[in-house]
């Protein structure tokens, strides 16, 4: 019996329970948006922080291997800040997002019913029926 | 008979309330059991549990023997677990033959899906160029039910469906419901109107207050059981 012909023979609920078996169970926890759209938040803003350490650090000192120490602490600032903003958009905007598109759609359907309010007739081919809806033209 | 389906002390809850208090059920490949109770005993909280969409408290959720409490939703429906919502769930200003050409991320073809479902609901190929909005109600049903055959379910998970439609149209909706389990699917049916459900069911279970009270098969021991919990008794 071929593979082809051995998986026609299983039943759907044996087919159901092997794929099932095969399935990795992820930790929910992981990949949670708004614990990501934390760490953005908290990564910018000690990204600022450090910027402003830095900045203070260089300018109360005259020593340039200090100043340099503080170059990298402020560059290193100004990219914790960007992968920060980064990561909050990405997830504030997905948020967003799928709320405005929830909306929309919900906004369309009450459009559609005030349009329409009565029950709607089509033609086969499933055009509206003229004389049978409220539209008219202006 | 293996159960595909199978809650253990299941309880659940939303923002610390508890709804679900132990719950325990069982569902074979070809059965239908039908969840009945009154409004907020806990049956769509059920259905969500069981399609993975709502997370448990504490409790198992068998799927295939497996324990697959905590499993991303998305995995368990290709793998087989669909549920039709209260409310039908189509998309109401696309066309019927839209709303099935959005089951093709299953892997089906169109054309696959679009034979299937005019074969076993003719009215909806009579309709296909029609928006789904303006279908009658249990057309609209038979739709939804539709567009979860196409995934090729293994479980299926209906809630509501009597919901809004007259007695004859339900009766032909379940119809269809008990030659759908009879192919081997587990269907479990959440149902606030008991007679139709019951007339397919295998076994009946009715939640009160997030408590399974009553179960078994649909007799008519059952029946009356259901009706002093439904109406008040004073036993």
């Amino acid at each position: 019996m071929s593979s082809a012909d051995s998986r026609a023979a299983e039943s759907r609920a044996d087919r159901f329970a092997r794929e099932l078996a095969g399935l990795k169970i992820s930790d929910p926890a992981a990949g949670h948006p708004r614990l990501w759209q934390r760490l953005g938040g908290v990564l910018m803003v000690l990204g600022i922080v450090l910027g402003a350490t830095a900045y203070l650090v260089s300018h109360r000192t005259t020593s340039s291997l200090t100043q340099g120490d503080a170059i990298t602490i402020g560059l290193g600032g100004v990219t914790l800040s960007v992968t920060g903003a980064a990561i909050f958009l990405r997830y504030s905007l997905t948020g967003f997002l799928r709320f405005w598109m929830a909306r929309q759609s919900f906004e369309l359907n009450m459009l559609a019913e005030r349009a329409f309010p009565g029950p709607v007739r089509t033609n086969s081919d499933g055009r509206l029926d003229p004389g049978n809806h409220n539209l008219t033209k202006s | 008979m293996t159960s595909l389906l199978e809650l253990r002390a299941v309880r659940a809850g939303y923002d610390g309330v508890t709804v679900l208090h132990g719950v325990d059920l069982a569902v074979a490949a070809g059965q239908v059991v039908a969840l009945l109770g009154p409004n907020g005993a806990g049956k769509t909280t059920t259905l969500r549990i069981a399609a993975g969409v709502h997370p448990v408290t504490s409790g198992r959720l068998l799927l295939g023997g497996k324990d697959m409490a905590g499993a991303n939703p998305r995995d368990l429906a290709r793998a087989g677990v669909c549920l039709i919502p209260e409310g039908r769930g189509v998309f109401p200003n696309l066309s019927v033959r839209d709303n099935l050409l959005m089951m093709t991320y299953t892997g089906r073809s169109r054309a696959e899906i679009e034979e299937v479902t005019y074969q076993r609901f003719p009215l909806l190929g009579e309709h296909a160029a029609r928006a789904a909005g303006t279908l009658s109600g249990g057309e609209q049903q038979m739709l939804a039910l539709a567009r979860g055959l196409a995934t090729d379910p293994a479980v299926l998970l209906l809630d509501e469906l009597s919901m809004g439609l007259a007695p004859v149209v339900v009766s032909r909706l379940y119809e269809h419901v008990a030659d759908i389990a009879r192919q081997g699917v587990a269907v479990l049916v959440v149902e606030q109107f008991a007679t139709a459900a019951l007339s397919i069911a295998d076994h009946a279970a009715v939640l009160v207050r997030g408590r399974v009270a009553l179960q078994g098969r649909p007799d008519d021991a059952l029946r009356n059981e259901l009706s002093d919990l439904y109406m008040g008794s004073s036993r």
